[in-house]
């Protein structure tokens, strides 16, 4: 046992040391508020790393988009939050478009009494046919937004607004010429055409993982499906389409009262919906991505790669077109907010009275969001998570598929359907992070790329594919970050220079690079990696 | 992935793959005075660097160049010998960054320049290797990244300001005299264009002999190349040395020719820029690489102009359909499939009817 | 004597390589065959191929006279087809019980089969809870044998049971297998010809990825010539 672990033990060891020499000269007040920060930022951190874990132990893609889902759930996080109008004016096409996607499974049915799929190319002209009808559609419907261009409609003023208290949204407006409601049946017309192209590619692409044979694999024979209960299926369908169809009319109608009842709430409840909002958002998207984008290219590993690479500058570009360039915040929850006499808060109960901004604890101002939120919501996030994969039955078949997907897949399970779930909830959890970080690191277009660097560290780190060691890496990352800019500070005492070498902020995630390759070259697999 | 930069032709054609260069070669070379006759200027005019669409042309093909070496120097590393890095762009942009600085705060001579840019080369080079036995695939991509990075970050610290411009980047690189791609830009041209055919002609030569068909057996299968006993991380290490100071000196090249060298040539996104050009010419062909340089900044050029702010996301989405539908390149497809007119017939049909390929 | 399953003339590539090149075989109802032949012969592809895991690019595959081919591997395995892959492939990770419960249909399908299979192995039941990667070799093989029998299977797919295991072993997952047969047709790729010969009431022979030789094992008992020149000494 001692022998097996001796590796992981000495570089704990060595880790632990360094961080006792790291500490030690400081204040109580000053090591506790380092390592709390540390863990603050490891929260984070925590959130995206897990999910690249997740998809990366299951599936074998690191999901190099994993920071930008990230920055796209704290920007949708942000527009739930300081712009409820927008999102209610949002809901009906979206939800309308989403009917002819629920729909999917009639078609199969329509087409089988056509007696042959249709060949591709009809599916991709579909494709291109919704894409041109939403293009026409969309800008008709009336929708309150915002200008990245233009300053005082800018995602900026608007959060100073919110900040303020004086928050004011201007009348939605359309600028296509049709009107709403030929424009919002265009929409519905078009998931439905999506829905059908959709369907015939997929089908087309049954049997895509066998790569490189002189003659494609079979399309299944057609007349009886194996699939049973296929009608029960599309009446259940049927159903949901209808209901989405009703809540969207519904909203269409409530618009205003929506969005008057939305800021009565308070910051608090939106916050909360920021939060859930955010976290679909991602989990929607990353869910799309893995069907549409990453599927056909499981079994060319580099492509994939490649493929997500490319996703992050694409969702990168994406951010900057919808919300423009410039760095903006995004106000604290009043229940993280309060300031004035009191504050900071002395105690627990004080706090709970006032809701102070900021806590006194040894001495030390803490702020509560940022280091005592954040990492109690990763807490919980690491605890559910572990509780998913050892007790039910969904983390059964992930750790089960993380050594042989095959196998699972010969048992009768769908594993398609379980990569699908595994990157939305991986995706979930880094858009969860984002809102989650967005009020205290603000959001840029660059927040993505700099946490997808710091959780990837944290991965290698900890293991690829190891969800413990994804937790283990983040704190080190977290722990690391913040002694580098406590030491920015103070200043380190090196030997051949006469001042504290004082390394900027700038530097900080150079130091954490160098941790990472430190470590891999002590232990290739991370330091809980399996050895293979 | 069977690819055509493999296999070795017949003895008696040994010459001929490099025909096609030479042409190309001596026609680039022709092509300032031909487009100079074109629109009316007169030869004489190119030699005295006179502005015009002649010029134009010249500093459009320098670039495409340049592209073109980092490219092929990355398909050297990806394509022929499969080690998947995500750091290359480090190279070029040290290569870029040391002429810069070593030009301009410390006027050393160019000659200087060239030997120290070289050792940093090997350096660099060395470091992507210190970590090659121990971390293989994905983690080596990790890594390198990092490695990246560190650079871009540093690069742009306020520590280095001074000498790099920070985040502004590095301006106002004095270039020798001789070399001055304003003033002689025909000079500029044609090194350009003779490095460019030199280092291609050097890649081919070295996948064509035994070393290169063992990187490539290496991509094919590492533990293979093992069990026959070669020693792979020296033939991987010979590449990473390669690649790393051919990048270098196209980075020495970009330094002189471009009035700012922005930081951005480090980052994430100078990487998928590489990664586009070598997949739109064809990873592993070698061939490709210029192919995909030239049409890359081609590309990258007209997305500019149509779509002004929304070129990037453009340009992003082409790099997507590519890796989903064209993941061999324009080269590497040609040579599957041979474009033969009957069977782009056949292929159309079976689009239309649903026998196709699906 | 129907058949359960019917394979026509399937071809399966596994990358560039043509593996399988004209397999046709049928599997009676209630029967145990054995598929013979030598190594890399395209047994375990076969086996493969009918589950759809290395789908077959021509050919096709009947099961109780419905056509599989083409289909999902878990739309296929879900009609009734368990897999025993060789080498023991048991998720390691998970606990002997887990192992058991992850094979589960529908719910409450192991606490119905429970009792059959601690009857057959009743070594499981006292390993109930320990990790897959504790157990030794004939545990593994047993375990994956009985994570087969979780589901309503109708028909087995058994790769190499006996493979690296003691004699001792070997007769004992032979008497389960036998007993198990009672409810189950069984299809079993088995290199041990004594083993094979000793289940098994039909074989089939595959060489070079075709299927050259099909009928009852007590005929080809009894044609050591056959039995040299497709299995090699025996």
């Amino acid at each position: 046992m001692l022998r097996k672990y001796r590796l992981q033990l000495i570089t704990l060891a060595v880790l632990a040391v360094l961080f006792i020499m790291a500490i030690q000269g400081m204040s109580a007040k000053d090591g506790l508020t380092i390592v709390i920060r540390g863990l603050s930022v490891g929260a984070v951190t925590f959130l995206v790393a897990s999910g690249l874990s997740l998809i990366f132990g299951l599936m074998d893609v690191l999901n190099l988009a994993h920071g930008t889902l990230f920055m796209l759930g704290a920007y949708a996080g942000w527009t739930i939050y300081v712009r409820p109008d927008t999102v209610v004016d949002l809901i009906p096409p979206l939800a309308l478009l989403l009917v002819g996607l629920v729909l999917m499974p009639l078609w199969p049915v329509l087409l089988g009494r056509l007696g042959r799929m249709p060949a591709a190319v009809w599916g991709w002209l579909g494709l291109a046919m919704a894409g041109v009808l939403l293009l026409i559609s969309l800008p008709s419907i009336p929708i309150a937004a915002w200008s990245a261009r233009d300053y005082a409609q800018s995602p900026v003023s608007y959060a100073i607004m919110l900040s303020q208290g004086q928050l004011q949204f201007p009348p939605a407006e359309a600028t296509g010429p049709l009107s709403p409601a030929v424009a919002l049946g265009g929409v519905l017309l078009a998931g439905l055409v999506l829905g059908g192209s959709l369907t015939v590619l997929s089908q087309r692409h049954r049997g895509m993982r066998v790569r490189g044979q002189a003659t494609p694999p079979q399309s299944p024979p057609k007349g009886r499906r194996i699939s049973l209960s296929h009608w029960e299926r599309v009446g259940v369908r049927a159903t949901a389409a209808g209901l989405l169809l009703l809540a969207g009319l519904l909203v269409l109608a409530l618009n205003d009262n929506l969005t008057a009842w939305l800021l009565g709430l308070g910051t608090n409840w939106l916050f909360g919906l920021a939060l859930i909002g955010g976290t679909l958002t991602a989990a929607a998207l990353g869910g799309l991505m893995e069907m549409t984008l990453i599927r056909p290219l499981y079994d060319r590993p580099i492509y994939q790669l490649m493929m997500t690479l490319g996703l992050a500058v694409v969702g990168h570009e994406l951010v900057v077109a919808l919300w423009g360039r410039p760095e903006f915040t995004m106000p604290k929850p009043a229940l993280f907010n309060g300031v004035g006499d009191g504050c900071p808060a002395e105690s627990w109960a004080a706090w709970l009275e006032l809701h102070c901004s900021t806590i006194l604890v040894l001495g030390g101002r803490i702020r509560v969001y940022n280091e005592i939120f954040l990492i109690i919501v990763g807490l919980v996030v690491l605890v559910a998570v572990s509780l998913l994969l050892q007790r039910s039955r969904l983390g059964m078949i992930i750790r089960a598929g993380v050594q042989d997907s095959d196998m699972v897949e010969a048992l009768g399970i769908n594993v398609r359907r379980v990569f699908t779930l595994v990157f939305a909830l991986g995706a979930g959890l880094a858009g969860l992070g984002g809102v989650l970080a967005a009020p205290s690191i603000g959001l840029s277009p660059l927040m993505g790329e700099s946490v997808l660097l710091m959780a990837l560290i944290a991965l290698a780190i900890g293991g690829l594919t190891s969800f413990p060691g994804a937790a283990v890496g983040s704190v080190l990352v977290g722990l690391m970050e913040q002694f580098i800019i406590k030491y920015g500070q103070i200043g380190i005492p090196l030997p051949f220079l006469e001042e504290p070498f004082k390394p900027s902020p700038t530097l900080v995630p150079a130091s954490t690079v160098l941790l990472m390759v430190i470590i891999l070259l002590a232990m290739p697999q991370g330091l809980f990696g399996r050895t293979e | 992935m069977s690819l055509s930069a493999a296999t070795s032709s017949p003895r008696t054609r040994r010459w001929q793959p490099y025909l096609a260069p030479l042409g190309l070669f001596i026609g680039l070379a022709a092509l300032p005075f031909v487009v100079a006759l074109l629109s009316g200027q007169s030869p004489a005019g190119v030699l005295a660097n006179e502005a015009g669409s002649a010029k134009f042309i010249q500093g459009l093909l320098i670039e495409i160049m340049i592209l073109a070496i980092v490219a092929l120097s990355y398909d050297l590393v990806l394509g022929i010998t499969g080690l998947l890095s995500f750091g290359h762009a480090l190279f070029f942009a040290a290569g870029a960054y040391l002429t810069g600085v070593l030009l301009k705060s410390f006027g050393w001579s160019l000659g200087a320049t060239l030997g120290l840019v070289l050792v940093s080369a090997v350096l660099q080079a060395l470091l992507f290797g210190v970590v090659l036995p121990r971390v293989k695939g994905i983690t080596f991509a990790l890594v390198t990244l990092g490695l990246s990075e560190v650079f871009y970050i540093v690069v742009q610290s306020r520590e280095l300001g001074q000498y790099t411009g920070a985040d502004v980047g590095l301006q106002g690189v004095p270039p020798p005299d001789f070399l001055n791609p304003t003033s002689h830009r025909l000079t500029f041209y044609l090194v350009t264009l003779i490095f460019t055919f030199a280092v291609y002609l050097f890649y081919r030569l070295f996948v064509d002999s035994p070393t290169g068909r063992v990187c490539v057996a290496i991509r094919e299968n590492e533990n293979r190349a093992l069990m026959l006993g070669y020693n792979t991380f020296y033939f991987k290490l010979v590449v990473l040395v390669i690649a790393a100071i051919t990048a270098n000196l196209a980075g020495t090249l970009h330094a002189l020719y471009q009035p700012v060298i922005s930081p951005n040539i480090a980052s994430l996104n100078a990487m998928v820029d590489i990664l586009l050009m070598t997949l739109i010419g064809g990873l592993g062909t070698l061939t490709g690489a210029p192919i995909g340089a030239a049409i890359f900044r081609l590309l990258t050029f007209f997305l500019d102009r149509w779509f002004g702010e929304s070129a990037s996301f453009m340009l992003g989405v082409v790099y997507v359909a590519l890796v989903l539908f064209v993941p061999y390149g324009i080269v590497g497809t040609w040579q599957r499939r041979g474009f033969h007119l009957a069977a782009g017939r056949r292929w159309l049909l079976g689009l239309l009817t649903g026998r196709g390929d699906g | 004597m129907t058949n359960l399953l019917e394979i026509h003339n399937i071809h399966t590539f596994i990358g560039q390589f043509h593996i399988l090149e004209a397999v046709s075989l049928a599997v009676p109802q209630g029967s145990i065959t054995a598929l013979l032949g030598r190594n890399g012969a395209g047994k375990t592809t076969t086996l493969k191929s009918i589950l759809g895991l290395t789908p077959p690019s021509e050919g096709q595959i009947y099961f109780e006279d419905q056509p599989i081919h083409g289909y999902r591997s878990f739309e296929i395995a879900a009609l009734g087809i368990g897999f025993v892959p060789e080498h023991r492939a048991i998720f390691r990770d998970l606990s002997v019980a887990e192992n058991l419960r992850i094979a589960e249909r529908r719910k409450g399908d192991l606490r119905r089969k429970e009792e059959f299979i601690f009857s057959l192995f009743p070594d499981l039941k006292r390993l109930i809870h320990l990790p897959g990667t504790n157990l030794s070799g004939g545990q593994q093989q047993m375990l994956a044998i009985a994570r087969a029998l979780v589901p309503d299977n109708k028909l087995l797919l058994i790769d190499e049971p006996s493979e690296g295991l003691a004699p001792v072993i070997i007769e004992h997952m032979m008497a389960a297998i036998r007993q198990l047969s009672q409810e189950k047709t069984v299809l079993l790729v088995e290199q041990n010809f004594i083993v094979a010969s000793q289940l098994a009431e039909r074989y089939v022979i595959i060489e070079e990825g075709r299927s050259v030789k099909q009928g009852l094992m007590a005929d080809l008992v009894d044609d050591p010539a056959t039995i040299r020149r497709y299995l090699g000494a025996a």
